[in-house]
């Protein structure tokens, strides 16, 4: 299923305000791969992806995104590249398409193919109805959904999301999660996804990390049963050696 | 890849649908001129009463010519304000709103967005100052001043200029709402740039400070300052805007974001 690397951290630290947040914290995704990384509150899973995305320089070690270093990305990479970190991209003095439509615009789309790329991203995610509405209207979750079509109207190869299904409903959960396979599948998408819900990543990822306390602890597989229990315990032996090594 | 294009026509949509832009805009275009002519009213029709007495001490001659100064005393101050509101809001919203994240992993560098606002915002305001110029001259005509001769459209454009100039020493106030992080940061660093010009002015040195400069020359000081003023310390408010835009640019490039 890995063809090529997509998205890559290598012996990434960052120490914030004094605290560090990741201590070289290694990470890949492959094309065609969804990549779930789970982890309690704080964890550093945020401030991964931030690093992932040119939001935060590391300290040490680096980060590359389509073969590219962050740091120095060219605009093409950036044109590939779909993400929604924390607040979606859903302006509430635009509309539903609006937003939409200039996001397939700054990521490069002319200006009839962005129209009808937003249009469809929108239909995709069950916000027709929705499209001449301003953002500012929507239920959080229907500005959950319009941030995810505000990320994937571009039809990136390289997709970040921190999250995504926080405030959905189980239906958008399902509908994101066949949008995210399709993505994988159609277009050989590298799809590195956040979440604090354990079934959820396992209905859809391809490969489980887990991030506590700023290091990688192991790897869950999906597909397989008590995943809760198992992510329970790499936690509690990472917290006991790390009690024992103090 | 070219984007100057799409940072500007993201930036110009934002800000057409924006409350806060169309509020300071109905302020500066017609609120500022029927202000103006209200108080041009009241010195001439009632030179006893106190507001009479206020609006006469504003006035630096009769007709047009006095009453196009104090159109342009009025949007020196009134454009600086509010021009200077919707810079700060439109920079530190990204950042109240939590969307600077939106900004990141674009093709579209965050320096061009940042010069698509200042682009937005500047055609705005000078337009806004024309709008405003053209309706004060309107407001003039009802309230029984006449035809405008040709040496009092000089004096409206010397109004607007006053407009324009305010406009371009809001753009600093960029790097306020940028650099703390939100607009309200932005809008006390303004009011602390009016009480500084207000100071400044009063120890003398106004012509020299470039936020008092216009509103010197619009005759605020009387018409002795108003003389004292030259092109140069009028020209000031260029390189103190394009500073200002600098190092916006610069900091929204270099830009991180470390909490939410």
């Amino acid at each position: 299923m890995k063809t090529s690397t997509a998205i890559r951290a290598e012996r990434v630290s960052k120490a914030l305000g004094g605290f560090p947040v990741l201590d070289e914290v290694s990470l890949d995704v492959g094309a065609s791969e969804i990549h779930a990384l789970v982890g309690l509150n704080g964890a550093g899973k945020t401030t991964l992806m931030r690093i992932l995305l040119g939001m935060l320089k590391p300290d040490l070690g680096s980060a590359h995104l389509a073969g590219a270093s962050v740091a120095g990305a060219e605009a093409q990479v950036w044109s590939r590249v779909g993400q929604m970190l924390e607040t979606p991209f859903a302006y509430p003095e635009l509309t539903a398409l609006e937003n939409v439509y200039c996001s397939a615009r700054l990521h490069g789309m002319s200006k009839a193919v962005a129209r009808c790329a937003s249009e469809r991203a929108l239909s995709d995610l069950g916000l027709d109805q929705y499209a001449a509405r301003r953002t500012g209207t929507l239920s959080l979750g229907n500005r959950q959904r319009v941030g995810l079509a505000a990320a994937l109207v571009h039809g990136p190869d390289v997709i970040v999301l921190d999250e995504p299904t926080n405030a959905l409903d189980p239906r958008g959960v399902i509908v994101l999660r066949r949008l995210l396979q399709e993505a994988c599948r159609d277009r050989g998408a590298a799809i590195l996804v956040s979440s604090h819900h354990l079934d959820e990543v396992a209905r859809m990822a391809d490969r489980i990390s887990v991030l506590h306390r700023g290091r990688i602890i192991g790897t869950l597989r999906p597909g397989t049963v008590d995943l809760e229990r198992r992510f329970f315990d790499l936690v509690l032996q990472s917290d006991m050696r790390e009690q024992e090594h103090r | 890849m070219r984007t100057s294009g799409q940072a500007r026509e993201f930036e110009a949509l934002k800000f057409r649908r924006a409350p806060v832009v169309w509020t300071v805009s109905v302020l500066i275009v017609a609120a500022l001129p029927v202000l103006a002519a209200a108080f041009m009213l009241a010195a001439t029709s009632d030179g006893s009463s106190q507001i009479g007495l206020k609006a006469a001490a504003m006035l630096t001659s009769s007709g047009w010519a006095g009453y196009l100064a104090m159109v342009g005393m009025l949007l020196s101050v009134g454009a600086l304000m509010g021009i200077g509101f919707v810079v700060c809001w439109c920079f530190g919203r990204e950042f109240t709103d939590k969307t600077q994240a939106c900004l990141f992993a674009l093709p579209v560098s965050r320096r061009r967005l940042a010069y698509a606002k200042f682009t937005v915002i500047i055609l705005w305001a000078l337009l806004l100052c024309l709008a405003s110029v053209a309706v004060a001259l309107l407001a003039g005509a009802v309230i029984g001043l006449g035809v405008p001769s040709p040496e009092d459209l000089v004096l409206a454009v010397k109004a607007w200029c006053g407009g324009a100039m305010a406009a371009l020493l809001a753009c600093p106030l960029a790097v306020v709402a940028s650099v703390a992080r939100g607009y309200l940061p932005g809008v006390g660093a303004l009011v602390l740039l009016v009480v500084t010009t207000q100071v400044v002015t009063a120890f003398g040195s106004g012509a020299w400070f470039p936020y008092a400069a216009p509103g010197l020359w619009m005759g605020m000081g009387g018409a002795a300052a108003a003389e004292a003023v030259g092109p140069l310390q009028l020209f000031l408010c260029v390189p103190v805007s394009v500073i200002g835009i600098g190092i916006t640019g610069q900091w929204w490039k270099n830009m991180q974001i470390s909490s939410g």
